[in-house]
């Protein structure tokens, strides 16, 4: 079927009229073919292949005349972009800031990157900061914070939320929250926990009180996912583990609404999979034996039905719109 | 073949998606989208992706119980037999609830179904695996092509589409491999092959087969680019002729191969752009960068990090330079903006994976956490 088979069989049921379908036809024909996104990935790609290489040369470097230059490079770099996004800048603005200029965003990324490159180079080789290493990671944090709501960026939130999650020990990019994270160290479980649900509220607070209500998304994923793994750690291997099975069961029951409020179902997901690991734990450690014995065969079976069930419908239960 | 998904339905859904995009266009009124929608009707089940994988984990996980939850009736002596037994079971009860669903409750491709049929095929598999022992590799993966072609023409699956068209080509290729006069053209028999599947699959098979094309083509163009690859065909050369040496032997026509690394990237995305062929141009972007990373393998002039930095700095300029010379379209090519709001929060996310600081130790280590970069890929 292609588009102009379509619409013959609309002018034939006759809701367009001919000259309609001609123009239709004639667009269809001359539409330009997009490769914005493409582009914007091969200019990100660029971002991250010169960020790194940079990276690394300084530390190669590190005892030659070379680096001083490089040191010079990275520094009127920064710089140099920060001028452009000052010059480039929006007036300030709660909500999404369309901006004129297309580059913009992807600049201050870029100086965002240089920036910790060269944080982390004068720390390395002149103690900077001393051995207040939190310090070190602490600066850039606020820095990225200011930025990410000056100009309304948010993959520079996203910088500032791990940065944040760093200065207290944390790894917290939601593809590495569970394999970089050392959960047997004490008291990073608690840390986990609270600022998770910490992210949340100031996720929560920027919807309800729409200042950058679009950050919302952001402070949810990386506060939700912290959050519900942390309490699972915590359930696995801390006691009391009643404490830790109703903080990871409230946080499920709060992503679900999320969900529902927000008609992100990204939010649903984690909810269903965080609390289904979460109640079947506490069905196995909580339950007596016996109980345990009759239901062992039949739980998965029956459990994983009822959870597709509850999805199947989960327009219906949660009066969703979409 | 008679097909369980409504294909009435399924050009429906097409035409109320191309019609979704003239009213974007403005080049349709509201009400004409209501009544295009009204008298072109489809009524699937179709949830948005967080929770189509939701429902395929559960399913998985339902399916796997289930089988454990059937074998536990056989449980006394676990022979092959037995095990042939449990599977034929699991495979009817699978596509019994497949067709259910897809019948009754009007899933179409929604996680549930999906999942059902893998588990099928893979409980259809089992028993055939274990009656025919001992057979080569070109007979399994025939059995394999038979079994997901059948599945493929009725279901019309992604997943099923792509190992049916490796199993097509596994079985070719140990073929070639297992004649001695042939063997050494065996790049070039694949490349041919793509050429022929690349072919057959140009032709109008519906709508109902659109997104198996789509997994079709992307294959045939990548085998076909790695038939002609330096880096694969050495490598592999080396690998079949079971050679344990560290550096891999020259290989005849070297220059050829060499040329070819270059040609057919540079071909996929000239012809990507003349056609307007998104798949082809953005199949030629990343076998350039796979193009990169050879001749950097085999020409390590310049220190990496030097590398790196050129190269990111000539990919800066030059799609800053493509974006500012398409600001109007050119050639029928332009960088117009479409708004979804998902892919920007997508972006974030892998910039957080990528830049993400991690935990202060000993000595701070910044400049660009996990090293992600397509082109250049080395390990160090």
């Amino acid at each position: 079927m292609t588009a102009k088979s379509i619409l013959e069989k609309i002018v034939q049921k006759g809701i367009l009229p001919e000259e309609q379908a001609l123009l239709i036809a004639d667009y269809e024909r001359t539409k330009s073919f997009s490769i914005h996104r493409e582009l914007r990935a091969i200019l990100y790609l660029g971002i991250t292949l010169l960020t790194t290489g940079l990276g690394i040369l300084i530390y190669k470097n590190i005892d030659t005349i070379g680096h001083q230059a490089i040191i010079t490079l990275i520094a009127a770099s920064i710089v140099a972009c920060s001028y452009y996004v000052f010059k480039y800048r929006q007036p300030f603005s709660r909500g999404i800031i369309n901006s004129t200029d297309q580059f913009s965003e992807y600049v201050l990324i870029l100086a965002c990157t240089l920036f910790l490159t060269l944080e982390g180079y004068l720390q390395y080789q002149y103690q900077f900061f001393g051995s207040r290493y939190g310090i070190a990671i602490f600066i850039p944090t606020v820095i990225f914070f200011f930025c990410a709501y000056r100009f309304d960026n948010r993959a520079v939130l996203s910088m500032a939320i791990t940065g944040l999650a760093s200065w207290l020990g944390l790894t917290i990019s939601p593809l590495s929250v569970l394999e970089k994270n050392d959960f047997s160290a004490p008291g990073i479980i608690v840390t986990g926990i609270v600022l998770g649900i910490l992210l949340i509220v100031i996720g929560w607070l920027s919807d309800t009180r729409s200042i950058k209500g679009h950050f919302g998304f952001t402070y949810f994923l990386f506060g939700g996912n912290l959050a519900a793994v942390s309490g699972l750690a915590g359930l696995f291997k801390n006691e009391p583990k009643i404490i830790y099975f109703l903080v990871t069961a409230a946080l499920c029951l709060f992503l679900i609404r999320t969900a529902r409020k927000n008609q992100s179902l990204i939010f649903l997901l984690m909810g269903v999979i965080y609390g289904y690991i979460a109640l079947t734990y506490g069905a196995f450690v909580f339950l007596p034996d016996s109980v345990l014995a009759a239901l062992s065969i039949f739980y998965f079976l029956f459990t994983s039905l009822g959870v597709l069930f509850f999805l199947l419908n989960i327009k219906k239960i949660l009066g969703l719109k979409k | 073949m008679k097909k369980p998904y409504n294909e009435t339905w399924v050009n429906n859904l097409h035409i109320q998606n191309l019609s979704q995009i003239w009213l974007k266009k403005k080049l349709i009124t509201q009400k004409q989208f209501e009544q295009i929608t009204s008298d072109f009707p489809e009524y699937f089940y179709k949830p948005g992706f967080f929770v189509k994988t939701g429902l395929f984990l559960f399913t998985l996980l339902a399916g796997s119980f289930f089988s454990g939850f059937i074998s536990l009736f056989f449980l006394e002596n676990s022979t092959d037999k037995i095990f042939t037994v449990i599977s034929l079971v699991c495979a009817v009860s699978f596509f019994f609830a497949l067709e259910y669903a897809i019948k009754d409750r009007k899933l179409f491709h929604s996680g549930i179904d999906n999942a059902l049929l893998y588990m099928a095929a893979m409980a259809t598999l089992t028993p055939l695996f274990l009656t025919f022992e001992h057979l080569k590799i070109w007979q399994y993966c025939l059995i394999i092509l038979i079994v997901n072609s059948v599945l493929l023409v009725r279901y019309a699956d992604i997943l099923i589409a792509f190992v049916s068209v490796a199993a097509l080509y596994v079985m070719i290729a140990s073929i070639i491999i297992s004649i001695p006069q042939l063997k050494p053209f065996l790049p070039f028999c694949l490349m041919l092959i793509s050429a022929v599947v690349y072919f057959f699959n140009r032709s109008d098979y519906g709508v109902y087969y659109a997104y198996c094309k789509i997994i079709v083509k992307i294959a045939a163009l990548v085998i076909f680019y790695f038939g002609g690859n330096y880096y694969v065909v050495r490598e592999g050369n080396a690998l079949l002729s079971d050679l344990l040496i560290p550096i891999a032997p020259q290989i005849p026509f070297s220059v050829l191969f060499y040329i070819l690394t270059t040609a057919i990237p540079i071909s996929y995305i000239y012809l990507g752009l003349k056609n307007k062929d998104r798949i082809l141009l953005i199949t030629g972007l990343l076998t350039t960068a796979f193009s990169v990373f050879t001749y950097r393998y085999y020409f390590d002039i310049i220190p990496l990090e030097i590398m790196l930095v050129i190269a990111g700095f000539i990919l800066i300029i030059l799609s800053v330079f493509a974006i500012k010379h398409l600001k109007s379209p050119k050639f029928g090519i332009s960088d117009e903006k479409d708004d979804s709001q998902n892919l920007v929060n997508l972006e974030a996310m892998i910039i957080a994976h990528q830049f993400g600081q991690s935990p202060a130790q000993d000595h701070l280590d910044f400049g660009g956490g996990d090293f992600g970069g397509g082109g250049a890929g080395n390990s160090y």
